[in-house]
């Protein structure tokens, strides 16, 4: 047997992954099991909870290998901290406390913390775990990978070529210029968080029209090879501690927003201002991913394209790479971001140690489950009453079309930060209210951010176009919702109307097909609006208690826990 | 003592909208600290019964983190700053690091003492007839006495006796105590930090002027560095020991 734990950890969201004899067996992201969203901790959690579910123990992992070099880093940390002297003096004692304060200890501490031998722990560099994440989950025996993040070690984007069991470099673009920084500068611009805000906006972006191509143009530069350039002189992230961005940048687009106000889109000309910045970002992001693709597909001649990095997970870009860059058909695997690095490291650690292709990835559902013994326990000393019904998805179903909105939280948790019918909110996609209502009341977020349609796989072409790719089964991508279907499928039909597809089979989502199958089979439409179960501002519920506390603090009418179903009473 | 220092501190804190937005800001943040170590200690114990007790406080301490949060990012606004955002605490890992029998004497200490100065924020209000404020502080008020009087029970049942909880009660206060003294000395250490690591970055100046010229930004596509050469080379491990 061989075992082989990858980490991902102390940047933002951290993860562990294992993969035993090429199957890749548990991963999660350590924010489901500490419950602070985004956790960058040293993932001690998910590395214990990956062992246990594979009923290992760490003296049983032939390697454990971290997801980038520390050391690599902090050479890339001093020096841009001197190219920029002295204006990054704020900059230099946070940055080396960060990286000498932890990071540059993190393989000691791994081995520690885990009660093994330091020779077992490794490194591998962080875009070379991206693209092992992409390619070696992917179901392509050779295929372009792209690499896109905000940094790595020093590289921001990554060109490489996979083949068998190799992966071989490319090319790279170099810290400051990098897509995710530019899109994280922007994102605090628009008064969101950075690291998870980035959603928000490119739901945002399709309210507004791209009007400031010629300020964007100053921003960045597309180059004909594929590459990019940004303006330095508009940006802190190289500099500043808290922001990414600096006056000259407010004077080129106006002045920012302020954070955590509220959005108003209908009547606030400042507002759809913003709306319109948006929507330039995200269009020139498309153009560069695209144009890097494009590059790809010259510099490989591969049919397929498999992409990695936090930008990946920009699924609006993504449905125009499957669209325009040539490729016959593209992979995002559904932790794309820096969870995803420790996938990547734990199938290059596999690779090292048996010289053999890892196996690829069939289902998302690779966290813990739910115990309903614990359960049924702990529901009942909270005083909820519940009923475990013969045919759960049946029930499930009739509330649904009763325009219930119902918490599914059964099986193995997702991997990456998609619900996909393991820990979902599920509802009617029929009416838009459903939509407001779920925004509003439930999610307690921005009105304009959009829902994602499930939908049974076999049934999608009847709703959709270009759905029929790799990206659907993890909801990394897009489809154009028929103008026909849209009206009958309002809550889940984005303004511009695309929508976040999500398709379903036996083995990417074993229940949620089943309650699309019920769907189907009582004459329905076999879709449903699928959405995270979290609050706002929080992870995913992982644990039976999770979902309890989730069921007692927010308006939802359900909640379906393993084989129990509770179910909320006017009293 | 923390009940006098907010006494004496309250013209300070309540002087301006500002530091009164920062002062809630830090309260979000320790009940949102809280809620972690609750949400942990429910998937932790034993026991169904305290497990539901654990998932209600923490759900109590989640909606206060919320209230402090709102009402600072709404007095920001009103003084023409942006909100501090939302609230993400580190955790201690505290029903790990202590066990459940002091963890809930630590929980019953850290009630009491904000019990206490939410009650001497609730009369500055109140002297001041600053009706919603006080009625702001009322309400988690009434939550605090409740936990209060939970974690009480709870740790005597736990601990088997009032002796043995009232022991239990002083170590935990012993432990809070070195906590906070290696805490003012991480706050001290870490100025400190700050200062030589300024002192160093000047230091680095020549340094700076030539690091242009030897290892300048670099635009476009680079060729792969080593680090990024095929994958079974490059992974590192260390040095057999």
């Amino acid at each position: 047997m061989t075992a082989v734990l990858g980490i991902s950890a102390l940047y933002h969201d951290a993860a562990a992954a294992l993969v035993v004899d090429g199957e890749v067996v548990a991963a999660i992201q350590q924010e489901r099991l500490s419950r602070r969203k985004n956790d960058a901790s040293l993932p001690k959690d998910a590395a214990l909870a990956c062992l246990s579910l594979a009923g290992l123990s760490a003296t049983d992992l032939a390697a454990v290998v971290f997801y980038e070099d520390p050391f690599a880093r902090l050479d890339r940390v001093l020096l841009s901290t001197l190219r920029s002297f002295p204006r990054a003096w704020r900059q230099f004692p946070h940055a080396i406390r960060s990286q000498i304060g932890s990071k540059v200890w993190v393989l000691d501490n791994l081995a520690f913390t885990l009660g093994i031998s330091r020779n077992r722990v490794s490194t591998v560099a962080h875009h070379q775990s991206h693209a092992a994440s992409a390619f070696f989950a992917s179901a392509y025996d050779e295929a372009a990978v792209l690499t896109i993040d905000g940094v790595g070690e020093s590289d921001t984007t990554g060109l490489w070529m996979g083949k068998g069991s190799s992966l071989e470099c490319l090319g790279t673009i170099e810290f400051p210029h990098s897509l995710g920084l530019l899109y994280a500068a922007l994102t605090a611009y628009l008064g969101f968080e950075v690291n998870e805000g980035e959603f928000k906006v490119m739901g945002l972006a399709a309210f507004g029209a791209p009007k400031y191509t010629q300020e964007f143009s100053k921003l960045i530069k597309i180059r004909e090879d594929g590459s990019f350039e940004l303006s330095l002189s508009y940006f802190a992230f190289h500099t500043d501690v808290d922001l990414g961005f600096n006056a000259k940048l407010e004077e080129l687009l106006g002045p920012r927003r302020p954070r955590g106000k509220p959005w108003d889109l209908q009547s606030s000309p400042e507002d759809r201002r913003y709306a319109d910045i948006a929507a330039t970002l995200q269009r020139f992001t498309e153009d560069a991913i695209v144009a890097l693709a494009k590059a790809a597909k010259r510099l490989t001649s591969s049919e397929f394209l498999c992409m990695a990095g936090g930008v990946a997970l920009n699924c609006v870009a993504n449905a125009r790479v499957v669209q325009e860059s040539g490729f016959k058909n593209v992979f995002v695997q559904p932790a794309a971001g820096d969870a995803g690095g420790a996938l990547g490291a734990a199938y290059l650690g596999y690779i090292q140690a048996t010289g053999k292709r890892p196996a690829r990835m069939r289902s998302a559902l690779l966290g813990p489950s739910i115990s309903n013994d614990k359960a049924r326990n702990t529901a009942a000393a909270l005083g909820l009453k519940y009923t475990e019904p013969s045919d759960i998805f049946d029930e499930v179903a009739k509330l649904v079309l009763d325009d219930k909105i119902v918490a599914l939280a059964r099986g193995r948790v997702e991997w990456g930060p998609r619900a996909l019918g393991s820990r979902s909110l599920l509802a009617s996609p029929k009416q838009a209210e459903m939509r407001d209502r779920m925004n509003r009341a439930v999610k307690r977020r921005e009105p304009f951010r959009p829902f994602a349609p499930a939908v049974l796989r076999s049934e999608a072409h009847k709703w959709f176009d270009h759905w029929n790719n790799d990206l659907s089964p993890y909801m990394t991508g897009l489809a154009i919702v028929k103008p026909e279907c849209r009206a009958q499928i309002a809550a889940t039909t984005h303004v511009d109307g695309t929508a976040r597809i999500q398709t379903v089979d036996e083995d990417s989502s074993p229940d949620l097909c089943k309650l699309l199958q019920v769907m189907k089979q009582r004459n329905e439409a076999p879709i449903m609006l699928n959405t995270s179960l979290n609050g706002n501002g929080e992870p995913i519920v992982c644990d039976e208690c999770d979902a309890l506390a989730f069921f007692l603090s927010h308006p939802i009418d359900a909640l379906v826990l393993e084989d129990i179903l509770l179910q909320r009473t006017s009293s | 003592m923390n009940a006098l220092l907010a006494r004496i501190s309250n013209p300070i804190v309540w002087r301006s909208r500002h530091h009164a937005a920062r002062k809630l800001f830090e309260f979000s943040l320790a009940e949102h600290g809280s809620m972690l170590d609750l949400f942990a200690a429910a998937r932790l114990t034993s026991s169904a019964d305290r497990r539901a007790a654990y998932l209600r406080h923490a759900l109590d301490e989640r909606r206060h983190a919320a209230m402090f949060a709102a009402k600072s990012a709404e007095m920001r606004r009103d003084s023409g700053r942006e909100s501090l955002g939302f609230p993400n605490a580190d955790t201690d890992r505290l029903f790990e690091r202590l066990g459940e029998q002091r963890f809930l004497a630590f929980v019953h200490r850290g009630e009491t003492r904000g019990r206490r100065q939410f009650e001497v924020y609730r009369d500055w209000f109140a002297d001041r007839a600053d009706k919603r404020n006080r009625a702001f502080f009322d309400g988690i008020i009434r939550d605090e006495i409740r936990h209060e009087s939970y974690t009480n029970a709870l740790l005597s049942e736990l601990a088997g006796g009032e002796r043995e909880r009232r022991a239990e009660l002083r170590i935990v206060a012993g432990w809070e105590a070195w906590r906070t003294w290696r805490r003012a000395g991480r706050f001290l250490a870490e100025r400190i930090y700050y200062a030589s690591m300024v002192a160093l970055y000047v230091l680095l100046a020549p340094f700076a002027l030539f690091v242009g010229g030897v290892r300048p930004v670099r635009v476009g596509w680079c060729s792969p560095p080593a680090v990024c050469q095929p994958s079974h080379s490059s992974l590192r491990t260390a040095p057999q020991e």
